[in-house]
């Protein structure tokens, strides 16, 4: 195989990566919202559900996430879901970055000075107005770091799609190696992740110096 | 004279307590309109949770508090019952408050800190909102701040800001809860002049501080709170010639 096929293929699973990137982004970065929302609850019972869902995402494997939740609806309801492979992997990815995405919410809403909360109040702001434009934009600049290094982190997780066989890079390039009995297909993809990082943490970074008008 | 003024506060026995410790103990007081009333006192003397009771940051335990006739909190077998949502809303809007520590929102210009909430609360026009503030500003002497954020302003201007934003929604009632305790003295002089021009102009105010000169000469009445309760009232006069030990003590300390 040459090395423009090669190099071909992994562009390929290039894109799949980057949609499973882009994707878990989509759904994790909003339902971990929610999540830190239960976790910070009042009601006892849902502050416990979510403290569980937390737990059992960050105390499992990523890998042991993506077999259950593409092999649970057959193992345990005997259902033969067609196409089920890729949303199964989206659907893994999402419920367990948004445990994380959880806990850095948490961190930045919790680290926010009350005094925020009781001018708002005073103003005559309702709950939902000093959320959406007093709390949040606040919390998001403080916690843009930790994103940054989450969001990194997925980037190298995607290849962990190999586990259900899906055509993203990593598993292209394995399947290249393994033929062609060559380091190099896993040397390009090692490069590939790295270009991709490199692009995302340039763009984090922009986007935090776009937050710092204010301090 | 007593008759025909205005009264905008009622507070009647208001207990407060933190955790079985009684900070309020039965507290009663109202302010008419015009009124520019100091609280001073020792710290811990409950004068800081008089006023965040008062203005519903804190939620009291037992009495009344009316605004402009309206029961915002009364009792109700022994308990304390506020107002429905709507109302308190509505009943929120006849005070504004000034903080200790400004609490401007840093991610807004100084503009936005005074005109968002007119228009996002009160539904203000934006056109209108941007007036009322460029003269509240002008008035401050803040003109050339608009379009700052609050980490570039001083002490001092974050306050000013503050009390801007306040007055942009048009309250009855202004309170401030030792709005100089974080400025040096220099500082402190801008915005005890500011608080000053307000009374001049008969805005109603109740005023937590530690600042016994100002106190003197700006109040039509100051209060004395120790351990929870109004130890002394009166005009300046009365009060700063109080024959009340502890309260002489206090005040003879600030004068040395």
């Amino acid at each position: 195989m040459s090395v423009g096929t090669m190099l071909m293929q992994l562009g390929k699973g290039m894109i799949s990566t980057t949609e499973i990137f882009f994707l878990t982004l989509l759904f994790s970065l909003p339902l971990g919202l929610f999540v830190s929302f239960g976790r910070m609850s009042k009601n006892g019972l849902l502050r416990g559900i979510s403290k569980f869902y937390i737990s059992i995402m960050r105390g499992t494997p990523l890998m042991l996430q993506l077999l259950v939740v593409y092999f649970a609806p057959y193992y345990l309801f005997g259902l033969n879901l067609r196409g089920y492979r890729f949303p199964a992997i989206i659907l893994a990815f999402s419920i367990n970055y948004a445990a994380y995405f959880a806990e850095i919410y948490r961190g930045g809403i919790e680290s926010m000075p009350v005094g925020q909360y009781e001018a708002a109040r005073v103003l005559g702001y309702n709950k939902l107005q000093t959320f959406v434009k007093i709390i949040l934009p606040q919390v998001i600049k403080r916690i843009m770091p930790s994103i940054t290094n989450e969001t990194i982190t997925l980037v190298k997780d995607t290849s962990l799609a190999f586990v259900l066989a899906h055509a993203e890079m990593f598993t292209l390039a394995k399947q290249i190696a393994a033929k062609e009995t060559s380091m190099a297909p896993l040397m390009a993809a090692g490069v590939f992740y790295y270009i991709f990082n490199f692009i995302v943490a340039f763009s984090m970074e922009r986007i935090e110096k776009a937050l710092n008008y204010y301090r | 004279m007593e008759n025909n003024t205005n009264v905008l506060l009622e507070i009647n026995h208001m207990c407060k307590g933190f955790e079985g410790l009684d900070v309020i103990k039965d507290i009663s007081l109202s302010v008419k309109e015009g009124e520019v009333v100091s609280i001073i006192g020792p710290s811990g003397s409950g004068k800081s949770t008089l006023l965040r009771c008062a203005t519903m940051l804190e939620r009291m335990e037992g009495g009344e508090l009316i605004y402009l006739g309206k029961k915002a909190v009364w009792e109700e077998n022994g308990k304390c019952v506020y107002a429905g949502k709507a109302q308190l809303r509505e009943i929120r809007k006849n005070f504004g408050l000034v903080f200790q520590n400004f609490n401007l929102f840093p991610h807004y210009s100084v503009m936005k800190n005074i005109t968002d909430a007119p228009v996002s609360v009160d539904g203000v026009s934006k056109g209108e909102a941007k007036k009322r503030a460029e003269s509240l500003l002008q008035q401050l002497g803040l003109s050339d701040k608009a379009d700052a954020y609050p980490y570039q302003l001083s002490g001092g201007q974050q306050q000013r800001v503050s009390i801007a934003r306040a007055l942009a929604l048009q309250p009855k009632i202004l309170f401030f809860d030792e709005p100089t305790s974080a400025l040096d003295p220099e500082l402190t002089g801008e915005v005890l002049k500011v608080i000053r021009q307000l009374a001049k102009e008969h805005m109603t105010m109740i005023i937590v501080t530690h600042e016994m000169q100002f106190a003197r000469e700006l109040s039509d009445r100051i209060i004395f709170m120790d351990q929870g309760v109004i130890m002394e009232q009166g005009t300046p006069e009365e009060v700063f010639s109080s024959d009340k030990e502890r309260v002489r003590d206090f005040i003879g300390k600030f004068q040395a």
